[in-house]
């Protein structure tokens, strides 16, 4: 039998220390006793049976001496030698997407994959080394090149789940990098090969993939989509989510809607296989800051199956805060439209007359107007906000004029139209009405007579636009109900009332706006462990924050100190400690939109949520190996015989050293029976009496010789 | 004022160390041997002779001799010189014949108290010799208060010492005091060179009573020998909860305290169980023997309390009622 230690079969030297001991351990204490009369004739009786008697002696120390070379032998490291079934330079790359989760198999699919790849490990040849390759939204090395299957086991389980998008383009690129350097390479890919993202990358050695997960896994439910859209009234506000049934029978779900850890609303859905079902709720109370939407099993139908993955049954959206908006009014002057528009929410109107406008372009404070309504005139700059022209006397960039219409008729509105929603402009008359062009960047909200549009809407150059063919006074509009309510569409659409927080994807960087007089952002994570970010040059604006590796609700808070130029300098580095992430000069800049970051409370807080949504990463049925064996060239060795579901070809590779079986664990278990005799045969006395107490309570005999 | 045996004052009664002793008690007798309360039980017992004993003086028991009690015994014919008032006349009326009405008269015996004091005595816990002398004291008591003879003899070395020699229940501090004078023997004993010589002291019939360890390869050759005499032999073989059940374990040299010599022996569960074997048909042997030799055997552990020997072990033998 060969060893991997053979130097420790020096520990056979210790066999002459144990009888020496055992040789010293005879050394009798000596005992007074009132006579040896009786003890002589019993000393003549035991050496009637010598033989037995020394051999019963003896025993412990056959034991000890058994035990010292059953060490040795564990020490000195024996082991079997097989075929290896895997080449010397293993590259091992594990899946950890947010599809890994699923618990088809229990635990999870991440878990099986930990045990699919350590149990993979077994054919490797002697002396081969493995690299381990995380990969999640991104590719990361966990153990570079080692021999030590120890640390590489360790590292194996140190892998966590991600709620990421997974992609093993990057993994497969740096898996070729590791195998180009090798002679012999092989890449194992321990996946569920539920891919959201197909790789391409081809790799220079044989790719086998360890697949995980029930074929028949398919059974999720998710949250894809969720919006918290404030009318364009500005008065609600609506909750809008897109549950997707990636199952191939159809599902029934509830929908829990909750405001600020309160339950809004619940409702239940059925969805087809294969499909989308929407659910909008309106009326989300006003003081709501945070809306989370979960997907929970129909309690009502007993037959209800579970859901698979749960990272997707959960999204968090931030409700957009209530904002002051400034609107500026130039012209001479309407009553009913300064009534009406006096009559919006958390707004401020102001008033120039066209003369004065050049001068008042810009707030006496530097910033810019929310909204700029120019009535009966448009100025030759037109400004870079938000702007609602009213019967345009000229042609301009809002569009061009043809002339006047008498008496123009509404043509047929359409019934999606959400400026037009509540809007009733049926009895409306009007005297008389620009006649228009539609410029490409608009849409037709009211039409008019021979194409000429009444209203439309559009963004022009990333400005919401809208242009109003005729004054309000010129019609009956101002004396109905409808005015009012047209006017709120109109400046709550042009407002960006309908503009819903982005949700950031998981592992994506963020880019947060630090407010003016603070020095940096106190970033709280969703599991309450806090980062503080300072901007990475002196006076920056903005930090990146990278670690969005949780799904949920962030909150920024901004750090304001005394001496606001402290701060260590370094590109957004966060001064707590985090772990490195990407950092991408393309991250969405969400308190750089132009309404500000959506988010943003009065006192300065940024919040923002992470959500999955990505119906790849929701399809969680177990795809095909094929690709991604097909991206690797070469035969691979033999399939190893542990490993679930693997597929490849069965040619052993030639001139690899055999994979070794060490045989540790039945020498482990001999040591440990070895012990447990070894205590019996040293305490037999005392093992024997409670033998005979238990036969005592039992109610046998005791045997002759007791008193 | 009580007095002690040579007439001296007894010491005054002191409060520390004296306890709860009677102002009667000798002062160099153990306080801690008897109370009294025990010694009124005592009172109450008396030893059994199992057969009539030829004594010298009259005492309170059934003499093989014919005399002066009241229980009648036999008729015989009139001899000149028998004392007239001993003719049964109402025999002599009706047959005309002279008989003389026998009686069986009340005589004292000889209790020998024999004190095994060899070296392997003084050991045990409690103390086998003073568990001995204990038993002792109490035999003689109970001899004492029905007018026997009681005769101390201590067995050491080879001789046999014949201590003191008493009667009458007003002796019994005597005794007391005898028995608190008595040590373990230097040296080794022969026993049965000694319970030879205390043979050779035994005049006429009487109890023999052997307190002994039996610690002595001859051991039943001392039975054989005693229960040759004339008199009745009661061995009381008192051994220490430590030769009963040793508290031994591990390899050992056992060192024999009179002799010393040495026995190598390794002490585990097994061992004890054959040393308990051994020791069980050991005494089985003496209880054997002394059947045989019409002799009364009594194993008495030293940690039976003298009431438990005196008023249970001992009236269940017979030995004492």
């Amino acid at each position: 039998m060969p060893f991997a230690s053979p130097l420790a079969l020096l520990g056979l030297l210790f066999v002459p220390a144990v009888v020496a001991m055992y040789l010293l351990r005879l050394r009798r204490r000596e005992s007074v006793v009132p006579s040896t009369l009786l003890w002589q004739r019993l000393v003549a009786d035991v050496e009637a049976n010598a033989p037995w008697q020394r051999l019963r002696r003896s025993l412990l120390l056959l034991l000890q001496l058994l035990l010292v070379l059953v060490l040795v032998l564990l020490a000195a490291r024996p082991f079997l030698e097989r075929p290896a079934g895997l080449a010397r330079d293993l590259i091992l790359i594990v899946d950890t997407s947010a599809s890994m989760g699923a618990t088809d198999v229990p635990p999870d699919r991440l878990a099986a994959a930990r045990d699919a790849a350590k149990e993979a490990l077994k054919d490797l040849p002697a002396g081969g080394k493995v690299s381990v390759i995380e990969a999640g939204r991104t590719a990361r090395i966990v153990s570079s090149a080692t021999s030590d299957i120890g640390r590489v086991r360790q590292a194996i389980d140190g892998i966590r789940p991600s709620v990421a998008r997974g992609d093993l383009t990057d993994a497969l690129a740096l898996a070729q990098q590791l195998a180009v350097q090798s002679g012999d390479a092989e890449v194992l890919v321990a996946t569920d090969a539920s891919l959201a993202v197909a790789p391409t990358t081809k790799v220079t050695a044989p790719v086998r993939v360890l697949r995980v997960g029930d074929a028949n896994g398919s059974r999720n439910q998710a949250i894809v989509a969720l919006a918290v859209r404030t009318a364009p009234s500005a008065v609600t506000r609506s909750v809008f989510v897109s549950v997707a049934n990636l199952d191939l029978e159809p599902a029934t779900r509830r929908v829990e809607i909750r405001g600020d850890d309160h339950l809004v609303e619940t409702r239940t859905i059925r969805i087809d296989a294969q499909q989308k079902a929407d659910v909008i709720v309106d009326d989300v109370p006003a003081d709501v800051g945070t809306i989370e939407v979960r997907l929970t099993p129909d309690d009502t139908d007993p037959n209800a199956r579970p859901d698979l993955l749960a990272a997707d049954d959960r999204a968090w959206a931030i409700v957009p805060p209530q904002r002051e908006r400034n609107i500026l009014l130039v012209g001479p002057g309407d009553p009913y439209l300064e009534t009406a528009l006096s009559y919006l929410p958390n707004s401020h109107l102001f008033g120039l007359t066209p003369d004065e406008y050049p001068a008042g372009a810009v707030r006496t404070d530097g910033t810019a107007w929310d909204l700029v309504i120019f009535e009966g005139a448009v100025p030759a700059t037109l400004p870079p906000t938000p702007v609602l022209a009213i019967a345009p006397p000229s042609s301009s960039a809002l569009g061009e004029v043809g002339g006047v219409l008498k008496n123009p008729g509404i043509g047929t509105l359409g019934t999606d139209e959400p400026i037009l929603r509540y809007v009733d402009l049926s009895t409306t008359h009007i005297a008389a009405a620009q006649e228009l062009t539609l410029p490409p960047w608009a849409r037709t909200v009211i039409p008019g007579p021979k194409g000429a549009p009444l209203l439309y809407a559009g963004t022009r150059a990333g400005i919401p636009t809208a242009v109003l063919a005729f004054e309000p006074r010129e019609s009956d509009l101002p004396l109905q109900v409808a005015f009012p309510i047209l006017i709120a569409n109109l400046t709550g659409e042009l407002l960006g009332g309908s503009a819903a927080t982005a949700a950031v994807a998981p592992g994506d960087p963020v880019s947060l706006t630090i407010p003016t007089g603070a020095s940096g952002l106190h970033v709280v994570r969703p599991d309450g462990t806090a980062v503080d970010l300072v901007p990475g040059v002196a006076a920056g604006s903005t930090v990146t924050f990278t670690a969005t590796d949780q799904l949920g609700v962030y909150t920024a808070t901004p750090i304001v100190s005394a001496d606001t130029s402290a701060g260590p300098a370094g590109s957004g580095a966060p001064a707590a400690s985090l772990p490195a992430g990407p950092r991408s000069p393309s991250a969405a800049a969400l308190g750089a939109s132009p309404s500000a970051a959506p988010g943003t409370d009065a006192s300065g807080r940024i919040a923002f949520a992470v959500d999955l949504f990505d119906v790849g990463e929701s399809a969680i049925a177990p795809g095909s190996t094929q690709v991604l064996e097909d991206l690797g060239t070469g035969q691979p060795g033999a399939a190893p015989s542990g490993a679930p579901s693997a597929s490849g070809g069965a040619s052993a590779t030639t001139a690899r050293p055999n994979a070794r079986d060490e045989i540790w664990i039945p020498i482990a278990f001999g040591v440990l029976l070895l012990l447990c005799v070894e205590w019996i045969v040293y305490h037999r006395d005392a093992v024997q009496r409670g033998w005979r107490a238990i036969g005592g309570r039992l109610g046998r005999p005791p045997r002759a010789g007791n008193r | 004022m009580a007095m002690t045996e040579g007439g001296a004052p007894a010491p005054p009664p002191t409060g520390g160390d004296t306890g709860t002793r009677p102002a009667f008690l000798p002062g160099d007798l153990d306080p801690t041997v008897f109370d009294e309360a025990f010694l009124r039980q005592l009172e109450r017992l008396l030893l059994i002779m199992r057969a009539p004993a030829r004594g010298g003086l009259k005492g309170g028991r059934r003499s093989v001799k014919r005399g002066q009690s009241v229980e009648f015994a036999d008729f015989r014919d009139y001899t000149l010189g028998d004392d007239l008032r001993q003719l049964d006349w109402n025999v002599l009326a009706r047959l005309e014949k002279l008989f003389v009405k026998l009686f069986v008269e009340d005589e004292d015996v000889t209790i020998t108290l024999l004190l095994d004091t060899s070296s392997s005595m003084a050991t045990g816990e409690p103390d086998k010799l003073q568990f001995a002398k204990r038993a002792a004291a109490a035999l003689g008591y109970i001899g004492l208060a029905s007018e026997d003879r009681i005769a101390l003899t201590a067995l050491g070395g080879r001789a046999a010492r014949r201590r003191v020699a008493l009667r009458g229940s007003g002796r019994v501090f005597r005794l007391l005091t005898e028995l608190s004078g008595i040590q373990p023997a230097d040296g080794p004993t022969d026993l049965l060179a000694a319970a030879r010589h205390a043979a050779a002291q035994l005049s006429g019939r009487g109890v023999v009573i052997l307190l002994s360890d039996l610690l002595d390869p001859a051991a039943d050759r001392v039975i054989r020998e005693l229960a040759a005499t004339r008199s009745e032999l009661v061995v009381l073989h008192v051994l220490s909860p430590q030769e009963l059940d040793p508290p031994l374990e591990g390899d050992l040299r056992l060192v024999d305290t009179e002799t010393g010599e040495g026995v190598d022996v390794t002490a585990d569960l097994a061992t004890i169980d054959a040393y308990k074997e051994r020791l069980a048909v050991w005494k089985q042997g003496f209880a054997d023997l002394a059947a045989r030799r019409g002799a009364t055997y009594v194993d008495v552990p030293t940690t039976l309390p003298l009431n438990d020997l005196v008023f249970a072990e001992l009236r269940r033998r017979r030995v004492v009622a």
